[in-house]
């Protein structure tokens, strides 16, 4: 796919009007005559700012890490911050206060941080003046979390750290903990206060990773508990993948182009397929996964966060709340499942041994802290729809699973086949028109279409045309905790979910988790690891005359 | 990674023969490619992972053949890119630089060269095909080098060796890393081809600045998108002096702005044949002047001193400009340091900043009184990344277009019939 769409006639030969460009040179120089004239600087903005990477940088502030001791923090969040300061992109009045339980002084716990970005981080090696500057900004705090006095301190820290480092009362708070653990840090923060904003700046905000609770319940009480010390606006809940570049291209990809529009709908599109496919199974993590099953780690957040952002409207602006209004709307318009749907149009698989890369792998029920009676879940499958003017009738088949062939995240509309085939004697019938869309790895989007094959005849065969991002922006994508974290350090919760789209997410989930919790058990494993999930996820969507996309 | 795929290099003498040669070099590359693909895949068989990739590829190159089996390789589809090197010397350079930016560069590269002007017309060619790698397991994807030497008369005809090489329906960035003689019988037939202009401002003969002022002027006639590396190159300094005036008490300052002063490097004190190249540290001033809605008041002019004046106004005031040359071991040109003042209810404000290979420097004074003191580790851009840059910007950059905008109204450009001053 040609990448360039800047192509802008000119000269002899070529034609007189030229398409409509995002801004032409000409009408730049307009308004830099016009703003000569008129300008007075806006005291709120910075004009030197305009045309640079970024044109707000973060605040000054403090990044208070829970649980920074943890996995997820060496792997992800910590790395993260390094590449943000080692590029430029944090402010020099920033300090990353690390609370844990364990005993660390300032100097072990940074060395320990060192330790993990050589492991960790995406660019190496380690550049050594931006990390003995960031170094000298991180700060560590022994914290207990059912230690009041603690607590206390940490807020008397984050006070000192303010007229030490400058970070003018802005906290930024990051619960990298177990899930089970977030209620009572936000307690305790309310009970010291740490939750209040200051008048004339001082913001203070909280970012929760997933999962938000296990049902609707919970994840209601989960919302309440966490309300009742911060607002809505002041919580960032983060599920990564709302971070990749290629989901937020989605966006791009709809509203930045207009021929998709017009055929984005029931007319035209025949059904959409969603997977989320991994070829890892749990990997260590089967205790977790236990208590969670596919149909919570992925399908309550990842597949129904892709969904949305291919069902929604068409946001009025690109202001969170207007672009999470419209997703609430498709999660609200996905129609709720009744209890004979989730039998026929709901289907859960668990892997039993068998191959993936040429490498025997255990089953589920083999792996270490998962009981071997096992009843969780490692695939799911469904089919659903959406009861809205667009989508109403089209189906969308969602799958994702553990210990399928590959890793594969795509998302794939497959339009209707044409009205009439003209081509009756040719040797194959013209496959529809697919667009699909790569979320990991390879990323990129694909054209299928059909084309005649040179020769005599009248052949017609599908050809693919397809954009790679690697073949036409060769530059590292930033991962997509980088691009998070720097979101909510300027405050901008658009790729966060809201507490009534987690809730909205939940009231589709729960009546399937339910359901399957009356049912007799299942019989598991139902499918080998290294193949695409159960027979009855093939009889799902070939009850329909369709089939899954071979990836 | 980039891999040359072609065996001994072809030389054609015609467009015709161009043509011909870029279709079999592809489709030689094709089988090279299937070939190295079998191999990896009967190498690593042991390893599924690896050999399932190796067999995808192979299938894949399989899929798109056509029937005599040879495979048209992927090219990506980014723009043309036409090196307009004058000698062969330029041109190697060029070719180093657009080499050096691996995956980044253009679908199909020109570079010209034009050799004795009163000899026999004619032209030669030669042309390099490009699978470029990424990093491993990553798409491969495909591009050309063209490198075209005119003779005699042909040289002053190169728009109609350039028009049937371009790759169909991609924008074409015209790159002349020389001093482009704008107001010539060639730059008239060769602009009208381009979408974007690639130029370094910095490397012009003299000052530069008659350059500049016919750079703004053509910019501003032809619509033309600019992409001048001297400007380019600033980016650090820019991001820098943004950031200090991020704190909410330092940005009132911007709308308070009294002088603007550039020390920039000249080998001999106080520069005193003017011909020291000041783009550079013009930009600079023409950036702040821009971003902060100051008009021209007088252009610019040079002095007995050797030192450039302007005067600017910003909302009322009064803001002095002056471009100062001073003795440094930088290369001439390079600016050594940039000070704005700047006075508001009484406090004067100085930031100064300074740049180093590896970082730049600023300090911003309150009355006198050190208040900030920032280093940011921000490496000088090499040619390989201005090009990379230059290349990859789509459309035309609104502060680049009203920093040279305003470049030319400093140096007297009110429109494109006016002619700028010279050094």
């Amino acid at each position: 796919m040609d990448a360039s769409t800047d192509r802008r006639p000119k000269g002899p030969g070529r034609p007189a009007t030229a398409p409509p460009v995002a801004r032409t040179t000409l009408q730049l120089r307009q308004a830099a005559t016009s703003a000569r004239r008129h300008s007075r600087p806006d005291p709120d903005k910075n004009p030197l700012r305009e045309g640079l990477r970024l044109e707000q940088v973060p605040d000054p502030c403090a990044f208070v890490l829970f649980g920074a001791t943890g996995d997820l923090a060496h792997r992800k969040v910590i790395p993260a911050i390094y590449q943000l300061w080692r590029t430029n992109l944090l402010p020099a009045e920033f300090s990353l206060v690390a609370v844990a339980r364990r005993p660390y002084t300032n100097e072990s716990f940074a060395a320990e941080i060192r330790a993990s970005l050589e492991k960790y981080s995406r660019v190496q090696p380690i550049d050594e003046a931006a990390w003995a500057e960031l170094a000298k900004r991180i700060v560590y705090h022994q914290l207990d979390f059912a230690d009041d006095a603690a607590f206390d301190s940490l807020g008397t820290r984050l006070d000192e750290l303010d007229k030490e480092c400058g970070t003018a009362g802005n906290r930024l708070f990051y619960l990298a903990t177990q899930p089970s653990q977030v209620t009572e840090i936000v307690r305790q923060m309310g009970r010291v206060g740490l939750d209040h904003e200051m008048r004339g700046g001082g913001w203070r905000r909280l970012v929760v990773e997933k999962p938000f609770g296990r049902d609707f319940e919970s994840a209601r009480l989960l919302n309440h508990e966490v309300n009742k010390v911060f607002r809505e606006s002041q919580v960032y809940r983060i599920d990564h993948y709302l971070g990749k570049e290629t989901v937020r291209n989605l966006l791009v990809f709809r509203f930045g182009n207009g021929i998709f529009e017009p055929v984005w709908n029931r007319s035209y599109v025949d059904h959409v397929q969603i997977t989320v496919g991994e070829s890892i199974g749990v990997e260590g993590r089967g205790a977790f996964y236990e208590e969670t099953g596919a149909s919570r780690d992925i399908l309550q957040n990842h597949l129904l966060q892709l969904m949305t952002l291919v069902a929604m409207e068409p946001p009025s602006s690109f202001q969170a709340d207007a672009l999470r209004d419209q997703k609430l709307a498709v999660l609200r318009a996905i129609c709720t499942p009744t209890p004979d749907e989730i039998k026929h149009e709901i289907v859960r698989g668990q892997y039993g041994p068998g191959w993936v890369e040429g490498e025997p792998v255990p089953g589920y029920r083999q792996e270490p802290e998962v009981d071997p009676e096992s009843e969780t879940e490692t695939f799911v499958a469904g089919r659903f729809t959406i009861d809205d003017w667009r989508w109403s009738g089209v189906p969308f088949y969602l799958r994702a699973g553990k210990r399928l062939p590959k890793r594969a995240t795509e998302i794939a509309i497959q339009f209707k086949e044409v009205p009439l085939r003209l081509f009756r004697d040719s040797a194959g019938d013209p496959a529809p028109n697919v667009l699909a869309m790569r979320i990991q790895p390879d990323e990129g989007i694909m054209l299928r279409f059909a084309a005649k094959v040179p020769g005599l005849g009248l052949d017609v065969r599908a050809v693919n045309m397809d954009f790679a991002y690697d073949t036409s922006f060769v530059v590292d994508s930033p991962d997509a905790y980088e691009t998070l974290i720097l979101d909510a350090l300027l405050g901008d919760a658009s790729l966060f979910t809201r507490a009534d789209e987690v809730e909205a997410a939940w009231s589709v989930v729960t009546p399937i988790i339910n359901a399957w919790a009356e049912q007799p058990a299942p019989h598991f494993p139902d499918y080998a690891a290294g193949s695409w999930g159960p027979e009855t996820a093939d009889q799902l969507i070939e009850r329909d005359g369709r089939r899954w996309r071979r990836i | 990674m980039a891999q040359d795929l072609n065996g001994p290099r072809p030389v054609a003498h015609s467009i015709p023969e161009v043509e011909g040669q870029l279709s079999n070099l592809w489709a030689r590359a094709a089988v090279v490619r299937a070939q190295a693909a079998d191999a990896h895949a009967r190498l690593v068989a042991a390893q599924a992972e690896a050999a399932a990739r190796a067999a995808a590829a192979l299938a894949a190159s399989q899929e798109t053949s056509d029937a005599g089996g040879h495979h048209v390789a992927a090219r990506t589809s980014v723009l043309n890119l036409v090196v307009m090197a004058g000698d062969a010397d330029t041109a190697d350079a060029c070719a180093l630089t657009i080499a050096a930016t691996a995956g980044r560069h253009a679908s199909r590269s020109l570079v010209l060269t034009e050799v004795d002007p009163e000899g026999p017309s004619g032209l030669d060619a030669r042309i390099e095909a490009l699978a470029l790698t990424t990093s491993a397991g990553k798409a491969e994807t495909g591009a050309e080098m063209i490198y075209v030497t005119a003779h005699g008369e042909t040289g002053s005809h190169l728009a109609s060796i350039i028009v049937p090489l371009l790759v169909h329906d991609l924008p074409v960035a015209l790159w002349w890393p020389a001093d482009p003689p704008f107001e010539t019988h060639r730059a008239e037939r060769l602009l009208p081809l381009a979408d974007r202009l690639i130029v370094d401002g910095s490397a012009w003969s003299g000052c530069g600045l008659g350059m500049l002022g016919q750079l703004a002027a053509v910019a501003e006639q032809r619509n033309l998108v600019v992409m001048d590396w001297a400007l380019l190159r600033q980016s650090r300094w820019r991001e820098a002096l943004a950031s200090v005036y991020d704190l909410p008490d330092l940005r009132p300052h911007l709308g308070a702005v009294r002088r603007i002063e550039v020390e920039y490097a000249a080998t001999k004190a106080g520069d005193p044949d003017g011909d020291t190249n000041v783009v550079r540290p013009l930009y600079h001033v023409a950036w702040l002047a821009s971003r902060l809605g100051m008009t021209v008041v007088s252009p610019l002019r040079r002095l007995d001193t050797g030192t450039r004046t302007a005067m600017l106004r910003q909302s009322g005031h009064e803001v002095e400009v002056v471009l100062m040359p001073a003795v440094s071991k930088l290369p001439d040109g390079s600016t050594v340091r940039v000070e704005i003042t700047s006075r508001l209810r009484g406090a004067e404000l100085i930031g100064t900043v300074a740049a180093s290979d590896r970082s730049v420097d600023v300090v911003i004074l309150d009355n006198g009184r050190e208040r900030v003191r920032r280093s940011y580790a921000a490496p000088r851009l090499k040619d390989a990344d201005l090009l990379g840059r230059a290349v990859e910007e789509g459309a035309a950059d609104p502060v680049s277009v009203h920093a040279l905008s305003t470049a030319g109204r400093l140096l007297g450009v009110e429109s494109a019939a006016h002619k700028a001053v010279g050094c």
